[in-house]
């Protein structure tokens, strides 16, 4: 048995400690249980119940019940997951123990970091985390979800519903796309036409931009880049005034370098950085973000802490528009599960003496932005050498028009619509069931 | 096993252990070792179309599609029965007569190997992917199985496929 094996106490052959409990830490959990049932594990989450993220952008529109997309941990505790209702408030790395504001300390031999992104609210003069209720972010789904749907809802004909996207690195890089998309569905579908989306983004191109244009043009009138356009949806992308850096709260107006703009709907999204414990752990030296060893996703900092999701950079930092670059893993719940399981693996393996398996990560990030229309990107990752490799062949986005440069029939669009809520029911039945 | 490492990344979309509770996505686990094999190996050739399957598989070698193919073969097939009306499974046992010889009554005796098992398998996957038989646009490699679904009433697909999802064998 490995070091872990001769610290436990209390018949456990190990101790294995998660902080929170999204799909990352629920992941992890389950599968240290299914790989090992004689490893004690216990997560750390202060919710009771778990909202999704994915496909939280269709309950916006009035697509989905938001119902279909909560969760809660009863699966785990089924499988012998002990599930502790607290937040992780200090990490002791000398001592390999976790304080909870609950006041439990617990000692791990493993310790699993999962707890999402912190938002950054200081990168916009006049924003802060005490206007959310009227300007949401929804970026963590649950109550800022039903919020931004009421407002958009309540939107009159011929209202602006602004959306702010940071710089990257964020989480569902596809995201504000998606939304965009879907709040058109939502207007064109309620007789409110005149209505505008106005996407005002950080960045000078986005994920999966090209298929995200094409679904503009044949279904909300997407005429071209840039502010002023005509069409429901416009992008005015960083180099153009996308960057915004004011905000008045009381009129809701935003100011870029070039632009102001008063909205109806406004949803700013946050800059995101690692989770907050993650950061005060010592994880996150660069850049905010936690290095892991791409073997076995435990930090670079700490080989007993394994940082999942997220709150973790895994490869490079991201080069939007570069096909070939051996860019970093997105910020999605396929991939964070994928590390989860990676990490769950490498730890039953140490704490039974065995040697490290070999890990493998992927992702899958499906967009819907219409009726029957949605479409995908798929990543691949291996590890050779000990470095991340992108498997370029294995990976790729929805194809824009088939090989003979004919259209895509509308088939395959209505397939990746339907398989987008088959996935969101696996992956959620996958990590906490 | 260093294959389940492999198959755990397949499980985020399939279903823990391949079985799957996504109305829209099939379960694989419990599927002949030939089926599986043949249908990735299409797949990676690009003989046949898959709006996402066909991207993912390139990624693999032929020896872990092999791999693949034989490890879920292994694990018993779980079918999910989807309860559905007396009149309509009548009526599904009559529009599904032609489809018996090489499915079974009930889809669960599929009389060779290259033929799937479709008792249990969720039904709004199996009319997505009669869809997929019955449309010229999209390639298909089974003739027969073009030939068969497309010889169906465009109002009886989704209640054959409501049959076998009913079926527990
Ligand atoms: C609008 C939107 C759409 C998205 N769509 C998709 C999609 O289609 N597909 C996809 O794959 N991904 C999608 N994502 C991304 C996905 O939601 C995230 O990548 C995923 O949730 C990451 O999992 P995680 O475990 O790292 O973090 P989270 O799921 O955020 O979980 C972190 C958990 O940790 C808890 N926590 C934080 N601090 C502590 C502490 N100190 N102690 C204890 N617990 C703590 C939190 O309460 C939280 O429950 C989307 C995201 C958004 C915002
Ligand atoms: C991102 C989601 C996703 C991932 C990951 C995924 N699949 Fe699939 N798979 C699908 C979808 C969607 C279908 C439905 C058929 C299609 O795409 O044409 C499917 C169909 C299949 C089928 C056909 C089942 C049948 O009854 O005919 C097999 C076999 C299969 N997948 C095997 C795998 C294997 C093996 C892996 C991992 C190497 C894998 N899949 C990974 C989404 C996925
Ligand atoms: C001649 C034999 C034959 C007949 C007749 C036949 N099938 Fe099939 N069926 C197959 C084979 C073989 C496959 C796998 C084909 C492939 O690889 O594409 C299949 C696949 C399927 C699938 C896809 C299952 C999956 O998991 O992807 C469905 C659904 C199906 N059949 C339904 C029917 C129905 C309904 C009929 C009658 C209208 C029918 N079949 C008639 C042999 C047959």
């Amino acid at each position: 048995a490995g070091p872990g094996a001769k610290r436990a106490s209390g018949g456990a052959k190990a101790r294995v400690v998660v902080i929170g409990g999204g799909y990352g830490g629920a992941t992890a959990a389950k599968y240290v249980k299914l790989l090992d049932g004689d490893i004690e594990v216990t997560l750390i989450e202060p919710n009771a119940v778990y909202t999704s993220c994915p496909l939280s952008n269709e309950v916006i529109s009035g697509h989905r019940d938001i119902k279909t997309l909560q969760v809660g941990y009863d699966g785990l505790k089924k499988r012998g997951v002990h599930v502790l209702q607290d937040m992780v408030i200090g990490v002791d790395r000398t001592k390999k123990v976790v304080t909870t504001k609950g006041g439990k300390k617990l000692e791990y031999d493993a310790l699993v970091m999962s707890p999402g992104v912190e938002f950054h609210y200081d990168n916009i003069a006049g924003y802060s985390e005490a206007v959310i209720n009227d300007i949401p972010h929804a970026w963590k789904a649950g109550e800022q979800t039903l919020i931004l749907q009421k407002q958009l809802m309540a939107m009159p004909d011929g209202g602006k519903f602004v959306i702010v996207v940071p710089k990257g690195p964020f989480r569902c890089p596809p995201g504000p796309y998606e939304r965009a998309s879907l709040a058109a569905s939502y207007l064109k579908h309620h007789g409110k036409t005149k209505s505008k989306i106005i996407i005002l983004d950080a960045n000078d191109s986005h994920s999966k931009k090209g298929l995200f244009q094409q679904a503009w043009k044949a279904m909300y009138g997407f005429e071209k880049e840039g502010m002023g356009t005509n069409g429901m949806i416009e992008w005015v992308k960083a180099s153009e005034g996308g960057t915004v850096n004011k905000l008045d709260v009381a009129s809701k107006t935003v100011h870029s370098d070039f632009v102001d703009l008063k909205a109806d709907v406004l949803n700013i999204i946050p800059a995101h950085k690692a989770g907050k414990i993650a950061v005060d752990t010592g994880l996150a030296k660069e850049s905010g973000w936690c290095k892991v060893v791409p073997m076995t996703m435990a930090s670079a900092e700490d080989e007993n802490i394994y940082t999942i999701g997220d709150s973790c950079v895994a490869g490079e930092m991201a080069l939007y528009g570069n096909p070939n670059a051996n860019f970093d893993m997105p910020k999605s719940a396929h991939i964070a599960m994928t590390q989860a399981k990676v990490a769950a693996a490498a730890i039953v393996a140490k704490v039974n003496g065995l040697p490290t398996p070999q890990p493998y990560y992927a992702n899958t990030c499906y967009s819907i932005v219409g009726d029957d229309y949605g479409f995908s990107v798929a990543h691949q990752y291996r590890v050779e050498n000990g470095t991340f490799k992108y498997i370029k062949e294995g990976s790729g986005v929805s194809p824009m028009a088939m090989p003979d440069k004919s259209p895509v029939p509308a088939i395959y669009r209505k397939l990746e619509a339907e398989y987008a809520d088959g996935w969101v029911r696996n992956v959620m039945a996958d990590a906490f069931g | 096993d260093p294959i389940e490492g492999l198959a755990r990344t397949c499980n985020n979309c399939h279903g823990t252990g391949g079985v799957s509770v996504g109305y829209s996505m099939p379960s694989i686990a419990g599927l002949s070792e030939t089926y599986l094999k043949n249908i990735l190996m299409e797949w990676k050739s690009g003989a046949r179309a898959s709006a996402n399957m066909t991207r993912l598989i390139k990624g693999y070698t032929d020896e872990e599609i092999a791999a693949l193919a034989g490890y879920y073969s292994k694990l018993p097939w779980t079918a999910q029965v989807q309860p559905a009306a007396k009149e309509l499974l009548a009526k599904g046992k009559d529009v599904t007569e032609r489809c018996e010889t090489c499915h079974g009554a009930t889809g669960g005796q599929p009389d060779d190997k290259e033929t799937p098992r479709l008792n249990g398998q969720w039904a709004k996957y199996l009319e997505l992917e009669m869809l997929k038989y019955r449309d010229e646009g999209f390639q298909m490699t089974h003739k027969k199985m073009m030939k068969n679904t497309r010889k169906m009433e465009e109002g009886d697909v989704a209640t054959a496929a409501k049959y076998y999802g009913a079926q527990s064998k």
